[in-house]
């Protein structure tokens, strides 16, 4: 399984270590089990997915841009119907082979692809995920802690994607530039909670209050302190979470 | 000597570097100027880097630029708290001082801003797809920026506003509104002490054009970035010529509101602007030309 980055590029990390996405050039293709994903345009990209008779993927219904009338669509539940008090849908569509489907969100910004390894946890922004590969466990995990869940800025759930025995495909869509730094253990970084896109699992996540007043109101300016070891990934457009911006 | 002057921010600059140390422009691009003189202004370079004092300013992504400092001690930066991205625990955040705030909330800043002391990292982005353009100040300089395209300045870099005096009046006696199509207030900003950054974010491609004196120019209001002092601007009213049909609405919303722009001086336009509200007629307005076809 590849992911489609160019090879022929320099790895573009910042002084401070955070390392750009690769930016996927149009008409980018990749392989992930027996099927293919072809990538198009680079403003809003559109993810366009050959699957194979074997093959399936799943995703949110409302990103689907379009798809082969031979392509059935099911409905897989999440068992979690409380989602939906957090904005969630509790059922994503499920894809199978063989046909040709397509998904894009409605921003510009990037796919962001990641190949997930067996035995690999990693937490997405809700609303941030794409589509994944059938052998990948989606479930989600709720924030604990008032503060945040008032002042996280990540709503009430976030997914998870988790592999088992078998390898799978997992891709984003971040809005802007998708950036990621791997933390070591114990190292924090303060992260506007709008600009969070995914993390592994292992990395820490707690919102903060700064010594800061904002607005005309004054209110208290909450952060996420994110806390390795692992990979945490932002993306540069964000709708900032205290003012509605 | 160094004679070479970047052609994009018109300050002295090093040729040696891939890109202008000071607002990162590319230095090895052939200029791209359209028929009609606007020059494009080439977006900064992924991974590009500023020098301003001891700090500099990385720009990294080309969507949405994040714009990554890296503060030295005893330099600073401020900004509104809806562009901070993320901060090292180590860089001071704290509340600008309220003097000012009433200037800076007139000036359409926002009125409690935040500042970042060095030594210690920062990142800043807006929310628009476009690009991020550094304009280095030097001591003195002055510059009039639109409302809303501010990003961030190093520390001596003073603003204060001014009035646009770019204004019309709709409605009938009972309910008028007093419309303000580049804003009511602009931004000025200048460079006290010594020389300074200066960072705005432009949503769309960013064009610029040297006026030359007395030269005028008409654009969409909205569309403006900045301009330098010695340009002067008002409201210029156009009526296209009523073709048979429509002609109730000839005075209307048939009509283009445009600004004149009378050099000498530079101005930048962004390729992403708002498109006029259809409205009602014009009862009252600002000095303005006006062209009937």
């Amino acid at each position: 399984m590849t992911c489609g980055a160019p090879l022929d590029v320099r790895d573009k990390v910042s002084d401070s270590g955070w390392r750009e996405a690769p930016r996927l050039r149009d008409m980018t293709e990749f392989r992930f089990s027996a099927s293919t994903c072809q990538v198009e345009g680079e403003l809003v990209p559109v993810a366009e997915i050959s699957l194979s008779p074997q093959d399936g993927v799943y995703f949110e219904h409302h990103i689907l841009l379009w798809k082969d009338e031979s392509v059935p669509l099911s409905s897989l539940p999440t068992n979690g119907p409380k989602r939906t008090l957090g904005g969630m849908p509790h059922i994503v569509t499920l894809a199978n082979g063989p046909g040709r489907i397509a998904f894009s969100r409605d921003a510009p910004g990037e796919l962001v692809v990641l190949p997930l390894h067996p035995g690999m946890e990693l937490d997405v922004r809700e609303h941030a995920f794409l589509l994944a590969s059938h052998s990948i466990q989606y479930s989600f995990v709720r924030i604990k802690g008032l503060v945040n869940l008032l002042h996280g800025g990540s709503g009430m759930f976030m997914d998870r994607f988790v592999t088992a025995q078998y390898p799978g495909l997992l891709m984003l869509h971040g809005n802007g530039n998708v950036l990621e730094r791997t933390l070591k253990p114990g190292e924090k970084i303060l992260v506007e909670p709008g600009g969070f896109l995914y993390k592994d699992s292992s990395v820490g996540m707690n919102a903060v209050q700064m010594p800061l007043k904002t607005g005309f109101m004054r209110h208290g300016m909450y952060l996420a302190e994110m806390t390795g070891p692992g990979r945490v990934g932002i993306q540069s457009m964000y709708h900032h979470h205290g003012s509605g911006e | 000597m160094n004679t070479y002057v970047c052609r994009y921010c018109r300050q002295p600059s090093d040729p040696s570097q891939p890109t202008c140390p000071l607002c990162g422009a590319p230095v090895d691009i052939r200029e791209s100027v359209s028929d009609s003189g606007w020059v494009e202004q080439p977006p900064i370079k992924d991974m590009a880097k500023l020098q301003f004092g001891q700090s500099h300013c990385q720009i990294a992504g080309t969507v949405v630029p994040v714009a990554e400092f890296n503060l030295a001690h005893g330099e600073m930066v401020y900004f509104s708290h809806h562009v901070l991205l993320w901060a090292d625990p180590a860089t001071r955040l704290q509340n600008m001082s309220m003097r000012g705030g009433w200037k800076r909330m007139i000036a359409g800043l926002p009125m409690i801003m935040l500042e970042a002391h060095g030594p210690g990292h920062i990142a800043l982005s807006d929310n628009h797809a476009g690009e991020v353009i550094a304009l280095p100040l030097q001591h003195g300089q002055s510059m009039w920026v639109k409302e809303h395209r501010f990003l961030t300045a190093t520390g001596n870099i003073r603003y204060d506003w001014n009035s646009n005096d770019v204004w019309y009046v709709t409605g009938d006696s009972d309910e008028q509104e007093t419309h303000y199509p580049m804003g009511q207030y602009g931004d000025i900003f200048t460079a006290t002490d010594r020389p300074g950054m200066l960072l705005l974010h432009a949503p769309g491609n960013a064009f610029i054009r040297d006026l030359r004196q007395g030269e005028s120019l008409l654009v969409q209001p909205s569309s403006l970035i900045y301009h330098d002092m010695s340009v002067r601007v008002h409201l210029h009213l156009e009526y296209p010529r009523n073709m048979g049909f429509a002609f109730w609405r000839n005075n209307w919303d048939y009509r283009n509101i445009m600004v004149r722009l009378i050099g000498p001086g530079r101005v930048a336009v962004n390729s992403i602007f708002e498109r006029p509200e259809a409205m009602e007629a014009i009862r009252n307005h600002s000095y303005a030309t006006r062209r009937r076809w």
